[in-house]
C-alpha cells in the first residue's frame, strides 16, 4: 500500500468520499449540514497531513481556511438558512435512496475508469486517493440533480467544491496560493449569492420545493 | 501601456464604486458610469490598434494581464456591448419602469460584470481567467431578477446552480491541465500562464490534456449555451432586463467560447486537434438543432431571441472545429453576433415598455406604432437569419465554405437544413409582430428617440461589415485565428 | 502452515465443537451487557443454556399443513451453519478443510440456511410466517451480495478466497489492516452482520410483537428440540460473523502452528474479539432504534456501496 503517508492521504480521501454519499442516504436538511460540516473537516484534515509530509507552509495556510470557512463558517450560514426558510416536511428526491446509493457506487467506479490516465502518470505518493475526489465530484452532480430542495443542491454544489479542492491538493499539492485564495473567494461570493437567491425563492414562491420552479418550461 | 490597461479594467470598477457610493442613487452616477465605458470602449480600440501593429502588450507582475489578437478581439467586443449597456440601461434619468434602487444595483452589477469580462479575456493565467468567469455568473445573476417575479427568480436560480456546476466542472480540467504540466516542468509562478502551457504543449501526456479538455468544454460549454447544458439560457436570457440580456447574449456567450478556443490551442498543440474538433462539432451541431428546432412554435420574443444565440453559439462552435477557415468564419460570427444581438435585446426592451407583455401573439402592427424600431428590428431579424447585406451572411457562408474543404459535406448540409428552418420560423414571427392591427392601449410614436442612435449605429456597423468589412477587422481576425491554430 | 496430519483434523473437529459450546454463552452475553445497559438486572449469561436444555425436553408440535420440509428444515439448517462453522477461520489456520471451500462456499451455505428458513416459514401456512418469510428474502437479497464483495474485497490483497489463506496474508502484511479497503470492507461487514443475525436496527431479537418480527417470524410455528436447534443456528451464525469480523481483519492471535501454547493464545484472543464485539453490539443495539422496514433496504445499500467502494480502492489501487 506504500508509506504511511500514501495511507493516511487514502484514508482521508476515502471518508471525504463517504460524507459525500451519507449525503445520498440521509434525509433532512439537519443530517446533511452535519454530513458536509464533517466532510469540511475531514478535507481540512487531509490537507493538513499533505502539508505535514510536504512541507509546505501554503498548504497549512489552506488548511487552515478551509477548516475556518467550510468547516465553520459555512455551516453557520446553512444552519441559518435552514431555520430561517427550512421546510418542516421532509422532500422526497427524485431518484430514491437505494437506487441513489446504488448508483452513486456505480460512479465511483467510472471516476476510476476515468482517472486512470492521470493516476498513471502521476508520481506523487497521493495519487491513489484522486479518483475518490473524482468520485465525490461525481456523486455531487448526482446529488444536484436528484434531489429536490434547493438548499439540498447548495450542499451538493459546495461538495462539488470540497471534491475539487480535494483533487487539486492530491494531484498537485495544491495551485499557487494566491489563485488559492481567488477561486477561495469566488466560491463564497457563490455561495453567498445562492443565499440570497434562496432568499427570493423563499420570499416569491414560499416555499424550498424546485418543482415550484416550472412557470418557464417552453 | 499601464494607463491603457487601468482605462480599460478600471473604468468599470470605478463606475460601480460611484454607483455604490451614491446613495440615494442620481442620475449623476448613471451619466458617469456612461462616459467612463466609452473611456474603456477607447482603451480597448487602443490595444486593438497596437496589437496589429505586432506588438503584444502586457501588464501586471508575472505578465498576468496580456492582450493578443483574440483578447484584443473580445474586450473591443465586450467593452462596445458594455458601453451600450451603459448608455441605455435604466438610471440615466428618465426611467418609469426602474426605481431608483433597481437603477442603482443595475449600474454596479453591470459595471462590474463587465469587469469581470474584461478581465477574463485580457488575463494570461488560465486560473484567473477561471475566477473572472465565475464572478461572471455571480455579478450578472444578481441583477437578472430586477424585477422581482417567480418567473425571474426561477430563472436566476437555474442560472447561478447550472452555471455554477459548469463553472467546477471547468476547474477540474484547469486543474487536470495544471497537473500535466507541474509534472513536465514542475511548480512555478507562471505555471498556469498561456504561453507556459502553449510552450509545454508538445510535451504533455496526451491522455491527461484528453480528459482535462473534456471537462473544460462541459464546462465552459455550459457557460456558453452548449447544448445540451443549455437549460438555464432561455430563461435567463429572457426574464433578464433588456440591457442585460444584451450583454449576456451578446458578449458573454463570447467570452466562454473564448476559454474553449484558448484551451482548444493548447490541447491542439499538445495532441493534435482531431478529438477537439470532433467534440466541437458534436456539440454545435447539437446546439444549432435543439435551437432551431425550439424556434418553431416559440411564443415570447424574448425567448425566441435567446435560443437564437444558442443557434449562433452552435454555429460558433461548429466553425471552430472546422479548422483555420472555419476559426476565421467563427469569429467573424463572434462580432456580427455581438453587435447583432446587442441591438434585438435593446429594441425587445423598448418593444417591452410599450406592448407591455412578452408574448409574441401580444406584439403585432409594430412598424406602425414605432416605425423607427420596427424597422431596426426587422432589420436585425434579417441580420441574424444570415441575409446579405448583413455581416453574418459572410460569416455563415465562409462557415459552410470551410466545412466542405474540411470534408464535412453531409453535416454541411445538415447545417444548412437546420438555419433553413431558423429562417423560416424567425421570420415567420418577425412579420407577425411587424404588421397588423394595433393592440388596444399601445400608442403611437417613438418616444425616447435619442435611445434609438446607438442601435442605429448597430445597424450601420452590421452592413458595413456585411459589405466587405473594415480592413482592420480582417486584419485583425487573421491574427486571432493565428493565435487559435497554433 | 499447518500438515494434514490427523492433529490438524482433530482441531477442525474440536474448533468446531468449541464454537457451538460458545455460541449461546456469546448471546447470553449480549443479553446481559443490553440489560446492564438498560439499568435492569439482566438475565446470568449461560440463560442460553438453560433454554435449549429447556427445548430440547419438550415436545415436538407440528402443524397438519405441513409437510416433510417443515421437520427437515432444523436440520438443514443446523448442518449448512456447522458446515460454515468448519470452513471459517476460528482458532488457527489454515486448516485442511479449507481445501474443501473457500469464500463462495461460505456464502452459499448460509445462504441455503436462509433459503430452507424462508421456505419452513411458508410452509405451515401462516400468516405470520409468510410474512417473515418475504422480509428475511428482502433482506438476504441485498446482504448476501455484501458479504462476498466485502470480504472478496479483502482476497483480491490475499490473492485467493479462501479464508484461511486471506488470515495468513493479513498477518503477513501488518500495515495492510489499516488501509482503506480494509476498513471500508469492515463497515459493510458489520451492516451485513447485524443484518444476518437479526439484529437492531434491521430486526429486534427480544420483540414478541409478530408484526414487527422477521427472524423470529419465521420459527414462529417451531417447538421442541426443532427451535432447539434452530435457534443454536441461529447463535452459531451469529458467533461465526464475529469471528469473520475479527479474524479477518484483526488476525492476531489466530494461531499458525498446533502448537499447545499458540492455541491456548487462539482460544484467548478469540474469547477477547468475541467479548468486545458483543459489547459493541450491545452498545449499538441499545442506542438506535428500529428502522422502518422500507428503510433496511436503504441501509443494505450503504453496506453495499461501502462494499464496492473496498473492492474499487483495493483493485484499482496497486
Amino acid at each position: 500500500m506504500g508509506s504511511l503517508f500514501a495511507q493516511l492521504a487514502v484514508m482521508g480521501s476515502s471518508l471525504v468520499l463517504i460524507f459525500g454519499l451519507l449525503l445520498l442516504w440521509r434525509r433532512g436538511s439537519a443530517a446533511h449540514i452535519a454530513a458536509f460540516t464533517a466532510q469540511s473537516v475531514a478535507l481540512a484534515a487531509t490537507v493538513a497531513v499533505i502539508a505535514r509530509f510536504t512541507g509546505s507552509a501554503e498548504l497549512w495556510v489552506v488548511a487552515a481556511m478551509f477548516l475556518a470557512v467550510k468547516g465553520v463558517v459555512m455551516p453557520l450560514l446553512l444552519k441559518r438558512m435552514e431555520r430561517r426558510f427550512g421546510e418542516s416536511r421532509e422532500l422526497d428526491p427524485y431518484v430514491n435512496t437505494a437506487t441513489s446509493l446504488v448508483i452513486g457506487g456505480l460512479l465511483v467506479l467510472f471516476a476510476y475508469i476515468v482517472t486512470r490516465p492521470v493516476v498513471e502518470v502521476s508520481q506523487l505518493p497521493t495519487r491513489a486517493g484522486m479518483p475518490l475526489a473524482m468520485g465525490l465530484i461525481f456523486v455531487s452532480l448526482l446529488v444536484i440533480i436528484s434531489r429536490k430542495k434547493a438548499l439540498t443542491q447548495v450542499i451538493g454544489f459546495l461538495m462539488l467544491e470540497n471534491g475539487i479542492a480535494l483533487l487539486a491538493a492530491l494531484g498537485t499539492y495544491g495551485i499557487p496560493l494566491i489563485v488559492e485564495v481567488g477561486v477561495f473567494l469566488d466560491a463564497l461570493m457563490g455561495f453567498l449569492v445562492m443565499q440570497i437567491v434562496v432568499y427570493r425563492i423563499q420570499q416569491t414562491f414560499e416555499s424550498l420545493d424546485i418543482e415550484q420552479l416550472n412557470r418557464l418550461s417552453q | 501601456m499601464r494607463l491603457t490597461f487601468l482605462a480599460l479594467l478600471g473604468s468599470p470598477v470605478l463606475a460601480a464604486l460611484l454607483a455604490a457610493l451614491a446613495r440615494p442613487y442620481r442620475a449623476w452616477a448613471g451619466a458617469a458610469g456612461a462616459m467612463l465605458s466609452l473611456l474603456s470602449l477607447a482603451a480597448a480600440l487602443r490595444l486593438a490598434g497596437r496589437v496589429l501593429a505586432g506588438a503584444t502588450p502586457t501588464w501586471g507582475p508575472g505578465e498576468m494581464m496580456r492582450v493578443d489578437a483574440l483578447s484584443a478581439l473580445l474586450a473591443v467586443c465586450v467593452s462596445f456591448v458594455a458601453a451600450l449597456a451603459a448608455w441605455l440601461g435604466p438610471g440615466l434619468g428618465r426611467d418609469a419602469h426602474y426605481g431608483p434602487g433597481q437603477a442603482r444595483r443595475f449600474r454596479i452589477f453591470s459595471s462590474l460584470f463587465a469587469f469581470t469580462m474584461l478581465a477574463a479575456v485580457t488575463a494570461n493565467n488560465v486560473a484567473v481567467m477561471w475566477v473572472a468567469i465565475e464572478a461572471t455568473t455571480i455579478t450578472s445573476a444578481l441583477i437578472i431578477p430586477l424585477t422581482v417575479s417567480k418567473a425571474s427568480v426561477e430563472a436566476s436560480w437555474k442560472y447561478i446552480l447550472i452555471c455554477s456546476v459548469g463553472i467546477a466542472l471547468a476547474f477540474v480540467g484547469t486543474v487536470l491541465g495544471y497537473f500535466d504540466y507541474i509534472h513536465l516542468a514542475g511548480e512555478s509562478e507562471s505555471a498556469l500562464n498561456w504561453t507556459s502551457l502553449m510552450a509545454a504543449a508538445p510535451a504533455m501526456h496526451p491522455r491527461v490534456v484528453e480528459l482535462a479538455f473534456v471537462f473544460i468544454l462541459i464546462g465552459y460549454g455550459t457557460k456558453a449555451g452548449l447544448a445540451p447544458m443549455h437549460t438555464w439560457l432561455p430563461d435567463a436570457h429572457a426574464e433578464a432586463p433588456a440591457p442585460l440580456s444584451a450583454m449576456m447574449s451578446g458578449v458573454l456567450l463570447a467570452v466562454a467560447l473564448y476559454a474553449i478556443i484558448r484551451w482548444k490551442a493548447v490541447v491542439g498543440a499538445a495532441v493534435g486537434s482531431t478529438l477537439p474538433d470532433r467534440l466541437l462539432l458534436v456539440l454545435g451541431l447539437a446546439s444549432l438543432a435543439i435551437a432551431s428546432l425550439s424556434l418553431v412554435g416559440q411564443r415570447h420574443y424574448k425567448r425566441l431571441l435567446a435560443y437564437s444565440s444558442i443557434e449562433h453559439t452552435g454555429l460558433m462552435c461548429l466553425g471552430l472545429g472546422l479548422g483555420p477557415l472555419g476559426a476565421f468564419a467563427a469569429l467573424l460570427h463572434l462580432v456580427n453576433h455581438a453587435v447583432a444581438k446587442s441591438m434585438m435585446f435593446f429594441l425587445s426592451g423598448r418593444i417591452l415598455d410599450r406592448y407591455r407583455t412578452t408574448e409574441l401573439g401580444g406584439v403585432s402592427g409594430l412598424l406602425r406604432a414605432m416605425p423607427v424600431t420596427g424597422g431596426l428590428f426587422a432589420a436585425g431579424m434579417l441580420a441574424l437569419v444570415g441575409l446579405p447585406p448583413f455581416g453574418m451572411f459572410l460569416s455563415k457562408f465562409a462557415l459552410v465554405r470551410a466545412g466542405f474543404a474540411t470534408g464535412h459535406p453531409w453535416l454541411m448540409a445538415a447545417v444548412l437544413a437546420l438555419l433553413l428552418i431558423a429562417f423560416v420560423a424567425l421570420l415567420s414571427q418577425v412579420h407577425r409582430m411587424l404588421y397588423g392591427a394595433l393592440p388596444d392601449g399601445v400608442a403611437v410614436g417613438e418616444g425616447n428617440r435619442w435611445g434609438l442612435v446607438p442601435l442605429g449605429l448597430c445597424a450601420v456597423l452590421l452592413v458595413a461589415m456585411g459589405l466587405g468589412g473594415f480592413g482592420l477587422l480582417q486584419a485583425l481576425l487573421d491574427r486571432a485565428v493565428e493565435v487559435t491554430a497554433r | 502452515m499447518i500438515d494434514p496430519t490427523t492433529g490438524a483434523y482433530v482441531l477442525a473437529v474440536a474448533q468446531t465443537a468449541l464454537a457451538l459450546a460458545l455460541a449461546p454463552g456469546l448471546v447470553g452475553l449480549v443479553r446481559w451487557m443490553k440489560a446492564r445497559l438498560q439499568n435492569r438486572q439482566g438475565a446470568p449469561v449461560w440463560q442460553p443454556y438453560f433454554e435449549l436444555r429447556k427445548l430440547f425436553a419438550k415436545e415436538v408440535v407440528v402443524s397438519n399443513n405441513a409437510s416433510w420440509l417443515f421437520s427437515a428444515t432444523p436440520f438443514i439448517v443446523f448442518a449448512s451453519t456447522v458446515a460454515v462453522t468448519v470452513l471459517v477461520p476460528v482458532l488457527a489456520v489454515p486448516l485442511p478443510f479449507d481445501r474443501v471451500g473457500d469464500l463462495v462456499v461460505v456464502v452459499y451455505l448460509l445462504l441455503l440456511g436462509t433459503f430452507f428458513l424462508a421456505l419452513a416459514g411458508l410452509d405451515p401456512g401462516s400468516a405470520f410466517g409468510g410474512m417473515g418469510s418475504s422480509r428475511e428474502m428482502t433482506v438476504a437479497a441485498l446482504s448476501e451480495p455484501t458479504i462476498a464483495l466485502a470480504i472478496f474485497a479483502l482476497a483480491l490483497s490475499a490473492g485467493s478466497t479462501n479464508l484461511g489463506q486471506i488470515v495468513v496474508r493479513t498477518m503477513a502484511e501488518p500495515a495492510a489492516a489499516l488501509s482503506p479497503g480494509y476498513l471500508l470492507a469492515f463497515g459493510a461487514l458489520f451492516i451485513v452482520t447485524l443484518a444476518e443475525n437479526g439484529r437492531l436496527p434491521v430486526d429486534n431479537p427480544g420483540t414478541h410483537l409478530e408484526l414487527t418480527m422477521i427472524h423470529e417470524a419465521m420459527v414462529l410455528e417451531y417447538s421442541g428440540r426443532y427451535l432447539a436447534l434452530l435457534e443454536w443456528a441461529a447463535w452459531l451464525k451469529l458467533l461465526l460473523f464475529f469471528s469473520l469480523l475479527g479474524n479477518l481483519f484483526v488476525p492476531w492471535g489466530v494461531a499458525t502452528t498446533l502448537a499447545p501454547a499458540a492455541l491456548a493464545l487462539a482460544v484467548v484472543s478469540l474469547l477477547v474479539k468475541l467479548t468486545l464485539l458483543a459489547a459493541v453490539v450491545a452498545v449499538s443495539e441499545t442506542r438506535v432504534a428500529k428502522l422502518r422496514l422500507f428503510r433496511v433496504p436503504e441501509l443494505l445499500a450503504v453496506s453495499f456501496v461501502l462494499a464496492v467502494l473496498a473492492i474499487t480502492v483495493s483493485f484499482l489501487v496497486r
